[in-house]
């Protein structure tokens, strides 16, 4: 066996999966061969590094609580994030009214209603349909408290000279919202990856360290209802 | 329509590759969130088509089902674009990186390497390679499992975990040169 057939069944034979035959070839030329000898220590120690670093990952208890009650709860289910994702995506306004309305109804132990709503934008491909709902929301729920955070392309609306399809910058339509109070976070890991500068964006967003950290906190600590638009 | 029996037999057989079927989902993703849409959505519709499962290991049939499930809502989350963005980058910057690679891998400096440092090269991979390295390294599967889960032929996963460890290869020892001759 030659160094280059030993190089091309080297991860096999870390991975002990040559029959028995081809990974004696393969040890045979290891003890004579140097080069390939230091190749193979060269797996073997990514290996072992990938071992170290990676520790097997746990599953969330309520990921596992909630995969249990969906099969319980019903025969044969649609898969649960698809059955969310398209209803939203098939009327928007219209399902974050509807979403809104029911769980104001839907919490009767809470002395107060829902006043606070974070809305998750994550695409830029409804953006005008997105700030339809927003609005239609705001209209139809008097006191109500918005607060929009946008990660991945979903920042784009709130860029610098960023337009609508008729052409009206965005920052307008943004001010519009802010006058009403609702407020714009935007993710700065996005930033971050997208190598865009800060200063790109509008100074009616704000910056947060982190788009999905901040929904969390907002859901978890602050009360908020989630919408995904 | 599946009975309760079958319903326990799915959970009795399915369940307990949960934190497995989570850690693939969550290095596919890198998105904590989409994770567990994706494993909960992969749930559910393994066990619509828990019929089709037929005297295989059940193991490898869940993490395909999980696997087609992160693809599809990556896909349609648009982490798709942020990750072809990402690996231009990063294939720029490794392109370099496979060229100057010595023949000889630097094992030392590898042993050297901190765990986040690690990690963070396996995050960076391209997805395809990001797969097989996951499925190989972190949940053991065989060649014959990453060619099932991942639909392509026993050769190719040959030829990607080895591309894919070289790529590591450079990267993890590139940074260990670099952070140690910055500090």
């Amino acid at each position: 066996m030659n160094c280059e057939e030993a190089g091309r069944l080297l991860h096999a034979y870390a991975d002990s999966e040559l029959e028995l035959q081809s990974a004696l070839a393969v040890e045979q030329h290891l003890q004579v061969c140097a080069r390939c000898r230091a190749s193979f220590a060269g797996v073997t120690a990514l290996r072992a590094a990938l071992a170290r670093a990676c520790e097997p990952e746990r599953a969330p208890p309520q990921l596992r609580a909630r995969i249990v009650r969906e099969l319980r709860g019903r025969g044969a289910p649609a898969p649960a994030a698809e059955r969310r994702r398209a209803w939203l995506l098939a009327a928007p306004g219209i399902a974050a009214l509807a979403l809104v309305a029911g769980l104001l109804l839907a919490q009767p132990w809470r002395s107060d209603p829902v006043h606070r709503v974070v809305l998750h934008i994550a695409t830029a491909d409804n953006t005008a349909a997105n700030l339809r709902t927003l609005k239609n929301l705001l209209d139809a729920t008097p006191g109500l408290h918005a607060v929009v955070v946008a990660h991945n392309a979903g920042i784009e609306f709130l860029l610098r000279g960023a337009r609508d399809e008729n052409g009206r910058p965005y920052e307008e339509i943004v001010r519009d919202f802010r006058e009403r109070g609702v407020e714009f976070r935007v993710c700065g890991n996005t930033l971050t990856r997208r190598r865009i500068d800060t200063t790109a964006v509008i100074p009616e967003a704000v910056l947060v360290p982190s788009g999905i950290a901040e929904l969390a906190r907002l859901q978890g600590r602050e009360g908020y209802v989630y919408l995904r638009l | 329509m599946l009975s309760g029996e079958e319903r326990e037999r799915f959970e009795r057989l399915m369940l307990p590759h949960l934190d497995a079927a989570y850690g693939l989902a969550r290095w596919m993703t890198k998105n904590d969130e989409l994770a567990n849409d994706a494993v909960q959505e992969a749930f559910l519709r393994a066990f619509r088509f828990f019929g089709s499962l037929r005297g295989e290991d059940g193991r490898p049939w869940l993490l395909r089902i999980v696997r087609n499930a992160c693809l599809e809502l990556m896909q349609r989350e648009q982490f798709a674009a942020a990750e072809a963005f990402d690996e231009e980058r990063h294939d720029g910057a490794a392109a370099g990186a496979v060229v100057v690679l010595p023949v000889n891998p630097e094992a030392a400096a590898i042993e050297r390497a901190e765990r986040q440092l690690v990690r963070d090269c396996v995050a960076e991979l391209p997805c395809d390679f990001r797969e097989v390295i996951v499925l190989r390294e972190l949940h053991g599967c065989s060649y014959r499992e990453i060619a099932d889960i991942v639909g392509v032929p026993i050769g190719t996963v040959m030829s990607r975990l080895a591309r894919a460890r070289r790529l590591l290869q450079g990267r993890i020892s590139q940074r260990v040169r670099r952070d140690g001759t910055g500090t």
